[in-house]
Parts: structure tokens; C-alpha cells; sequence
């Protein structure tokens, strides 16, 4: 019997899509809100006045599309190599048998529980030492690190979850392991590897730590450190061109997300195995 | 055919982006030595003051150039540590006084005491040269200052019948009184966002004999008496005996505490001074609002003293040239440029009187201006472990004792305890 109703079901949708969407809402209204407004008792969605002038502020302040274009360099060139990497590994993560899968899991957790304020000071200063710090590269080496073990992890969910019965039914029909890989193991782990994908995007576009403490010099600076210097001393916040900011900063999480989410297709491997 | 292409492309954008790092790199080469500032300022009219100071330096000093190295508050501490252990610090450091004296402690930091001039010396109060000494050492200029001040609704304060305080000081007592005439009719007296009241506690001790702290470094020891319990008490009275403070404010930040008062729900609130731009800037027109003067406490109108701070990198090879920008850089003029750009107080007497005379009794700021001569050094700027007690222990205690669910006797036992952990 079903519990609910279509209205029902669409009404409970549109709930949880506002639940989602609220705080963007909320930023959105507050970029366009004067001063006086944001620290007012009003709390309309919807601005009394239109000012536009916010994003101005925060477009010429600091040199935010500069870090934004800084930003989309380390985010591509991290998920870039984070996949590459990570591709192979699970693969062999979640095929393989024995001590180096063993171990190989088990970096992946023990390399999660170290916090980044203990292990930042040495990583400095192996970046300095091989001419690194202070500069994207560094950042995106270190945003790859950071990002491997999760890549992995989740990578090796999706591997594991295709039945193996497939790849032997390639090598049945004369494919060697390359093949098997390439047209059937590939094409099936597509969906994984652009979540994966996402999740690294996401998480060094938005990384802020890391960036703060590597990156002394302002030409190099990503879109968390200039967003931060809307943050001022005194408990000073220039809320209006800090709301601005952190929607433009959103735009290519948006639109990096709308090119993959077409790929996120599951159910491929419906009906491939017959019991 | 489109994965490999995809492939191609991610492997060409990782080769391109490796092969440019091996690109770069800066260093003096013969030519005119080049500071770094690593500069916090970021209220745009203080950026552009800060570039103008920069700029007069580097026009009067061909073979001095400083470099502007912009970075924000939030973290700064964390990229310091890193910097300064890593040896890759700027040879001029933007802080203030109570997060830069750990690093002097720790030796990271010139001793800027042969670079102070007498005249100078004389020109900082006593105290607030106190707040930027360590072992005797001056470890950086004092830049920019914040009291805490009193903003008041004048017309809701005549309404109310009240005496508008017109002294050079007004007492925490006059301050209650003046809440509790003006709470009626569903509106409060006073808002105060206390959210992270730490730090407003403690700034505002020495006006009721409140130290908090004896000793520095690790040596030094907390205690809990009855000056340090006086203002927590006296907001726990009039927020719950005499209900004079709007109790949402209690929870909200000082900032959120501006709204009320625009609204009319509150009809004064105690800020930080600089707070007076924003409320010029953000208050409804019309909106007659006036800063009190200052407030005294039994032991007189002393608050503690936090400066913005100017330092130098102990390793720069330019310590000597780097001292002389700071000492260029907190010039009569330039402080009293960057003070009014910021909303702040000068550290000077020289600059504070120069301000004086400028912006006379303009928003409020004679009344600011004046309030500068009472800040003072204190203890807690010392305190090896002040910032982890103040955020670990210290405001969940307050905020729980303000929440009523500790006495003052728990409260005191909390923050001493506390103490002893976090120094174990």
C-alpha cells in the first residue's frame, strides 16, 4: 500500500528542497541588502532596496576573481590528479586480497586522524624545501594529499560493488585484463569516479586551512583567503560584501556540479548479472 | 573517446601547472632592500591609508622599498606560528598586543627599545607601553586602540526623565540606575551582546580592581576575587534582578545587539567604540543617539589596554630599516589618519589630541577620544595560556553563570580550575 500520495510526495519535496535551499536564499537576499538593513530587526527575504553595490565591493576588493581564477586552478588540477590516482588504487584496493590491501586500508584511516595544525609546521617546510610553498603547485599537491585517502575510500566502494562475475566473464570471452578494464570495469565505476570527482572539487575549492598557512604572497592567494579578509579585527565583518563574495564563489561549484550531474547515472549495471 | 580526450586534457593541466611552479621566486638582488608588512588592515578607507603611508615611505626612501603583504585576522595566529618557526615570517608584523606577545616570549621578535625615540616614549601613556613590553623589552609600537563605550537613544533617555550623564566619567552605578529608568513599556534599558563575554569581562576589570592574572608566561597564576567578580555581578543583577538588559542580547554578539537599539527595544548598549561608524553608517534617520562618557568602576575608569600592534621579525635582515618604517608609520599624522580611517583610538597622546582637534565631538568621538587616556596595561596580555583559557573555559563559565546555571561561587571555582588544566 503506499503511505503517501503524489500531492503529498511533491509537497514533502518541495519542504526538503526549501529546507536545502534556505540558507543560499538567505545569502543571496543578504548580498543585496544595504548595511543598514543586514543590522536592522527586519528579516524580510526579500530586500527593501536593491543594492547592487556589494558585489562591486567585492569584486574590486582584494582581487577576488583573481583568487577565484587561483581557486579553479588548484580545485581542476587536485581533482584532476586525486582521480587519477585514486582510479587505479581502489581498484586494486578492493580486488586484491592479502597484506597490501591490509595495509593499504590502513593508511587510508590512520592518514585520517592526524589533525592539519600538526602536521602543517613540517609540511611547510618540505614544500619550501623543494621549492614548493608559496606557490598553486605546492597547494594543489598538498590538496591531493589530503584528498586521496577519501578519494580512495569512496572509489573502492563503488569498485567493490561491481560484481567481479563481469570482469570473469570478459576474461571467458578472451579479454585480457586491460580490455576487461577499459570496457566493462570503466564504464560501470563512471558514476563513482564523477562523485568522487565532485567531493574533491568541492572540498579544495572551499579548503581555507592549508591555503592561509602555504600561501604568503597575495598573488597567490585562493578565494577562502580573500573572502576571510571580509573578516576584519574588532569583531569587524562587512557582511554585505562578504555575502556577495561567498555567492560568486558558489557559481562554480554550481556549474562544475551541472556538467558532471548528467554523468551521476546509476542502474547500469541493472540486469547484468542473471541469477 | 571523449574519456581519453578528458584524461589527455587533466594530465596536460597537471604537467602545466607542476612545470609553472618551476617558474618564480623573489629575493633582494643587490638592489634596494624590500620589507615585507604582512598588513591586516580591512575597512577599505584603512587599506587605502595604509597604501598611502607605504607610499610616502617608499617615495621618501629609494633604497628602503616596503611591500604590503595583505592577510586576514581570522587565522593569522596559525599562519604566524608556521611563518615564524619556518623562518619565512615578514619582516614587519601587523597584531596586537595580547596574540603578539607569546612570540616575543618565544624570542621570534626584535627589541624595538634603542629604536623608540624619548620623545616618542613620552608620547605613549604609560600603560599602554606596559601592554607592548616584554621583559623589558618594547616588542612592538602600539597602532590602534578600542575602549568600551557606552551608546545611548537620547530621545528615549529624555522621554524617560533621565539626567543625561554629562561628566568626564559616569559610574556603573549611574549606569544601572539609567536602565532601569528607561526599561518600561516592553523596552530595555540596556543591550549588551555578551555572546563571548571574556573578553569585555576582562577589559573592563581594572575598573573594579579586577587582575585576573598574576606573573607571565607559563608562571603565571589566576585568581578569582572580588574585583574580578564585580562586573559579572553587576550584569547578572541588572540582567535578572532589576531585568533592565534585553536577554536575547545576552547570547548575540555586539554587533547583533545594534539592532534593538536601532529598533527602540533597547535604549543604550555597550560597545566597542569603533561601533560608532556603524551605527552613523546603519541607524534609521533621525535616530538621535549620543556616546555617554566613560565608565568608572570603584577603582576608577581604567580598562585594559589591547592594541593593534607594528613588530619586527627578529631574523629580518633589515632590522634596523624595518624599526624605522614602524617608527615612520606611527608618526603624529599617520596614526591619527589611520585611527579616524579605522574608528579607532591613537595610542599617542600627540596623535589623540590631533584627532580631537579635528573631528571635535563629531559622532561621538570626544567623547571616544577621551576615553583613550584610560586604557591601561593588564596582566592577562601575559598570560601564556589566556587564549586557550578564554575560549575553552572561561566564556562556556560566564555564559553559564549569566544562564543562571551556576552561583558566583561556581563561576569562580570554574575559571580557577579551568585554569589549572589548561596550565597542567
Amino acid at each position: 500500500m503506499r503511505l503517501l500520495t503524489r500531492p503529498a510526495q511533491y509537497a514533502a519535496l518541495v519542504l526538503y528542497l526549501l529546507f536545502l535551499g534556505f540558507p543560499l536564499l538567505w545569502l543571496i537576499s543578504a548580498s543585496v541588502k544595504s548595511s543598514g538593513e543586514l543590522n536592522s530587526l527586519s528579516a524580510s527575504i526579500l530586500p527593501h532596496e536593491w543594492h547592487w553595490e556589494n558585489y562591486a565591493e567585492a569584486l574590486t576588493k582584494q582581487g577576488l576573481l583573481h583568487s577565484a581564477w587561483n581557486s579553479l586552478i588548484v580545485a581542476l588540477a587536485s581533482t584532476a590528479l586525486s582521480v587519477l590516482i585514486a582510479v587505479p588504487a581502489a581498484y586494486v584496493l578492493a580486488r586484491l586480497r592479502g597484506r597490501v590491501r591490509v595495509a593499504g586500508v590502513g593508511w587510508i584511516l590512520v592518514s585520517q586522524v592526524f589533525p592539519v595544525v600538526l602536521i602543517i609546521l613540517p609540511l611547510f617546510l618540505i614544500l619550501r624545501a623543494l621549492g614548493l610553498a608559496d606557490n598553486l603547485a605546492g597547494l594543489t599537491l598538498v590538496h591531493t594529499t589530503y584528498m586521496l585517502p577519501f578519494a580512495l575510500w569512496m572509489l573502492q566502494g563503488y569498485v567493490a560493488a561491481i560484481p567481479v562475475e563481469l570482469e570473469e566473464a570478459g576474461a571467458m570471452d578472451g579479454a585480457n585484463r586491460l580490455t576487461v578494464l577499459r570496457t566493462i570495469v570503466f564504464p560501470l565505476l563512471a558514476p563513482g569516479v564523477v562523485a568522487t570527482a565532485m567531493f574533491s572539487f568541492v572540498s579544495s575549492w572551499n579548503e581555507f586551512f592549508f591555503a592561509l598557512v602555504l600561501l604568503q604572497s597575495p598573488e597567490n592567494y585562493t578565494l577562502p583567503i580573500t573572502l576571510n579578509m571580509f573578516v576584519g579585527g574588532e569583531g569587524k565583518v562587512a557582511l554585505g560584501p562578504l555575502a556577495a563574495g561567498a555567492v560568486l564563489a558558489a557559481v562554480p561549484s554550481i556549474v562544475f556540479f551541472s556538467i558532471l550531474r548528467r554523468k551521476l547515472t546509476s542502474g547500469l549495471m541493472a540486469g547484468a548479472v542473471k541469477g | 573517446m571523449k574519456t581519453r580526450r578528458a584524461v589527455v586534457a587533466a594530465c596536460l593541466l597537471v604537467t602545466s601547472l607542476l612545470l609553472a611552479a618551476c617558474g618564480g621566486g623573489s629575493g633582494d638582488s643587490g638592489g634596494p632592500v624590500t620589507l615585507t608588512f604582512q598588513s591586516l588592515s580591512d575597512q577599505p578607507a584603512a587599506i587605502a591609508q595604509t597604501q598611502k603611508i607605504v607610499g610616502d615611505w617608499n617615495k621618501a626612501h629609494p633604497d628602503v622599498q616596503v611591500k604590503i603583504v595583505p592577510a586576514g585576522w581570522d587565522g593569522v595566529y596559525d599562519k604566524l606560528v608556521t611563518q615564524f618557526n619556518a623562518g619565512s615570517a615578514p619582516d614587519i608584523v601587523h597584531y596586537e598586543a595580547a596574540g603578539i606577545a607569546p612570540f616575543a616570549t618565544d624570542g621570534y621578535l626584535a627589541d624595538l627599545t634603542p629604536y623608540l625615540s624619548p620623545e616618542k616614549r613620552a608620547d605613549i601613556p604609560k600603560g599602554v607601553l606596559d601592554s607592548v613590553t616584554v621583559d623589558g623589552k618594547v616588542i612592538a609600537y602600539p597602532t590602534e586602540l578600542q575602549s568600551y563605550v557606552v551608546f545611548a537613544n537620547k530621545t528615549q533617555l529624555q522621554q524617560a526623565g533621565v539626567a543625561i550623564p554629562a561628566g568626564a566619567t559616569m559610574t556603573w552605578d549611574q549606569l544601572r540606575q539609567i536602565a532601569k529608568a528607561t526599561t518600561k513599556d516592553g523596552k530595555y534599558g540596556l543591550g549588551w551582546g555578551l555572546s563571548s563575554p571574556t573578553a569585555a569581562f576582562v577589559a573592563l576589570a581594572p575598573g573594579f580592581g579586577g587582575k585576573y592574572f598574576q606573573g607571565t608566561g607559563d608562571n603565571a597564576t589566576l585568581s578569582v576575587g572580588p574585583g574580578e567578580m564585580g562586573l559579572p555581578q553587576l550584569v547578572d543583577a541588572m540582567a535578572h534582578q532589576d531585568n533592565s538588559i534585553l536577554p536575547v542580547t545576552l547570547t548575540q554578539s555586539g554587533t547583533k545587539a545594534l539592532a534593538p537599539f536601532y529598533a527602540g527595544q533597547t535604549a543604550m548598549t555597550v560597545q566597542g567604540s569603533y561601533q560608532a561608524v556603524n551605527i552613523e553608517k546603519d541607524a534609521p534617520k533621525g535616530f538621535d543617539w549620543i556616546v555617554l562618557p566613560p565608565l568608572a568602576g570603584p577603582a576608577g575608569p581604567d580598562q585594559a589596554a589591547n592594541p593593534q600592534t607594528l613588530s619586527v621579525n627578529k631574523d629580518s635582515g633589515h632590522v634596523k630599516e624595518a624599526a624605522q618604517f614602524v617608527d615612520f608609520f606611527t608618526s603624529t599624522e599617520n596614526l591619527a589618519a589611520m585611527n579616524e580611517a579605522d574608528a579607532l583610538i591613537p595610542p599617542t597622546t600627540s596623535a589623540r589630541q590631533a584627532l580631537t582637534t579635528k573631528l571635535g565631538s563629531k559622532n561621538g568621538w570626544g567623547t571616544i577620544l577621551a576615553s583613550g587616556q584610560y586604557l591601561t596595561s593588564a596582566p592577562y596580555l601575559f598570560a601564556g595560556k589566556y587564549a586557550q583559557w578564554k575560549d575553552t573555559v572561561a566564556t562556556p563559565a560566564y555564559q553559564r553563570f549569566l544562564a543562571r546555571q551556576v552561583d558566583a561561587n561556581g563561576l569562580k571555582s570554574q575559571l580557577e580550575d579551568g585554569w589549572k588544566s589548561v596550565t597542567k
